[in-house]
């Protein structure tokens, strides 16, 4: 069966020509190009390398931004783009999320003009991959107290620490790496081949099997002077970055949630028990009408989301809420959807598990869920809970 | 050189169709798309334009929605997109024919690809009715074309067996499936489509009198719904299968 795209209000019907084009061109990539190779990718671990050239090629990397060879497309397309991609897989929306908004984004924002035309167009047409390093293995909800450390050598900068959950870390050719300069957090570029830098591949992961995660380690790692972003100092950096990479995902997990409920109508139409097909039954309507309800909900808060973020009238904590929402309906979607499965749902003959268990990450990377209603509490009562210290 | 290729907007392959009153009805389509067989058509039209330079003029005739099958020519690089509004469904083929070789004329293009039939109608008759008037050569169930000094070669494949052949200007190609997909556009592309002017024309501007059609459509009708599948359990049943699959499914 092709997919039927779940939209139930007809929310695509608010998005311009252009946007439903650039939909149309992702989702036929997806259709042709991801579903048929995903698994064996999952079971390879591998985030196969014709998918960044073909990413490159439809000139979808770095959606947002405008110039230097970047597309230039609405934060809606953007949005577009990454549910389209998450209807295939979480890793390959990650891919997309973190060179855009994540490696891209800070050079565009926070870089000189040098770092902007060097970088930026190698890395929207895919022929660089990027990554942000900006996670530690002990500070991940609370980034500030980073232990990474950059010196000012006179002639170059030395960087001393160790990153950890990198996507695209051990492929990339280029890491936006945050580190503390005489106590500011500072955005540095590294290269591949720096010295004193090396990515392993972090291996064994249940989740995101089909995009790379890596631990990134600076050992005295030399950095030339220009390698620093001079636009910006402290967490603002790389909140900046999350934001956008934030609000990408709200949609992205659409799409996961979209491919879950149209594989879980489809087998409940075919899967006969007692004679007739499970669908039939009021159990199994509950949670499907359960499942387009959220997904309707969801829609809309993204929808409306991507005309603020469009609009520049975004704060942060709108941001906050729709990933949080979207992630947490989509996790909770994909687990329904793998009961409707039955023991079919547990292969990889349907997709279900598997976004279930990116799910997993994807409520978790980004600001976890927790971390967002804390964003969100604060937002509501002026009062910040994320340390015992009250302000 | 201005190549022309001709576009049809259909129902998706994958669309339901309903009939009520008589006809398909229309606006239960829920998708529409460009006929795949263009869409060959296209892709070979695009690789002439990159191979010898010249002009891409996408064309289609039809209702104001098929507009978008334009755009999404240009989206993958047609230069110019001529669009012949008719709301007319009663037009018979030789209509439309007239209204395709009138836009032709007026491109002066010397090249014209098409699908070998819509995915709708399947009469296939556009690109030799076509071809007809103009006093083209017309190659039909062509899987691939290119150009040979100021000509072209085509290949028509077959499961029989291939053929080539070369053909002088001018001439029309109908597409059979072909050996490359048409290419997925970019967001370049798509964004140079926005800004590409649609230009339409009615009868009346491509100075064609309508004659009446010479066919009109009496009903549409949905298929026969297929018999349900019949189950034979147990080795006792394998002689009535055999002769089952040899008698009346005939294939073996």
């Amino acid at each position: 069966m092709p997919y039927d795209a779940l939209d139930f209000y007809d929310v695509d019907s608010l998005l311009t020509e252009e946007e439903r084009m650039v939909r149309d061109m992702v989702r036929d990539f997806v259709d042709n190009e991801v579903l048929p190779k995903i698994e064996q990718a999952c079971r390879d671990g591998v985030f196969p390398d014709e998918w960044r050239v073909e990413l490159g090629n439809m000139g979808v990397l770095g959606a947002p931004l405008k110039g230097y060879g970047c597309p230039g497309l609405s934060y809606t397309a953007y949005g577009v783009i990454c549910r389209e991609l998450e209807r295939g897989d979480s890793g390959l929306r990650s891919f997309a999320s973190v060179q855009g908004s994540l490696a891209m984004y800070p050079i565009w924002d926070f870089g000189s003009e040098e770092q902007k035309n060097y970088y930026l167009p190698k890395m929207a047409s895919g022929e660089w991959i990027g990554c942000f390093g900006l996670t530690e293995p002990d500070y991940g909800s609370n980034p500030g107290d980073m232990i990474t450390r950059a010196e000012d050598m006179g002639d170059h900068y030395l960087l001393n620490g160790a990153k950890m959950w990198i996507t695209n870390g051990t492929i990339a050719q280029v890491a936006v790496v945050w580190a503390k300069l005489d106590g500011v957090i500072r955005g540095f570029i590294v290269e591949d081949g720096d010295e004193g830098f090396t990515a392993p591949e972090m291996k064994g992961k249940h989740s995101l099997k089909a995009s790379v995660t890596s631990e990134l380690v600076f050992q005295d790692c030399k950095i030339p002077k220009d390698r620093i972003l001079p636009g910006v100092k402290g967490l603002r950096g790389p909140f900046s970055c999350l934001n956008n990479a934030r609000y990408g995902i709200s949609w992205g997990a659409i799409g996961a949630a979209q491919a879950c409920f149209d594989s879980a109508k489809e087998y409940s139409l075919s899967r006969i028990q007692f004679d007739h097909p499970i669908a039939s039954y009021q159990l199994v309507q509950n949670k499907l009408s359960w499942m387009l309800r959220e997904i309707t909900k969801a829609q809309l808060l993204a929808y409306h989301l991507s005309q603020k973020k469009d609009a520049g009238t975004w704060i942060p904590e709108h941001i906050s809420l729709a990933k949080m929402n979207n992630v947490d309906i989509a996790l909770e979607i994909a687990r329904a959807a793998r009961d409707i499965h039955g023991a079919n749902g547990i292969l990889d003959e349907y997709p279900v598990m598997r976004h279930m268990a990116n799910l997993e990450s994807v409520k978790t990377y980004e600001g976890t869920h927790d971390i967002h209603n804390l964003i969100l509490g604060r937002h509501i009562t002026g009062i910040q809970a994320f340390t015992r210290t009250l302000e | 050189m201005t190549i022309a290729v001709l576009l049809k907007q259909v129902p998706d392959t994958t669309a339901k169709i309903t009939v009520s009153g008589g006809r398909v009805d229309e606006g239960a389509v829920s998708k529409w798309s460009m006929s795949p067989y263009d869409e060959y058509a296209l892709e070979y039209a695009l690789q002439l334009k990159e191979g010898g330079g010249g002009d891409l003029v996408a064309i289609t005739c039809g209702p104001a929605r098929a507009s978008k099958i334009l755009t999404d020519a240009a989206a993958v690089g047609a230069d110019s997109l001529v669009h012949i509004v008719s709301d007319d469904s009663g037009m018979d083929s030789s209509n439309v024919q007239n209204l395709l070789a009138s836009a032709i004329r007026k491109t002066g293009a010397e090249v014209v690809l098409c699908g070998k039939q819509a995915a709708d109608t399947n009469s296939g008759s556009t690109g030799p009715g076509v071809a007809s008037i103009l006093g083209f050569t017309c190659v039909g169930m062509v899987s691939e074309v290119s150009m040979e000094g100021d000509g072209f070669v085509a290949m028509r494949t077959s499961p029989s067996g291939n053929e080539k052949v070369s053909v002088s200007k001018p001439c029309l190609f109908a597409f059979d499936k072909a050996a490359t997909e048409m290419r997925r556009p970019n967001v370049r592309g798509i964004m140079m489509a926005k800004k590409k002017a649609v230009e339409s024309l009615t009868p009346a501007d491509l100075g064609v009198t309508m004659e009446g059609s010479r066919v009109s459509l009496e009903s549409h009708s949905a298929p026969a719904e297929k018999p349900p599948g019949q189950k034979f359990e147990g080795a006792a049943s394998v002689p009535t299968v055999v002769s089952k699959l040899r008698d009346e499914a005939n294939v073996i």
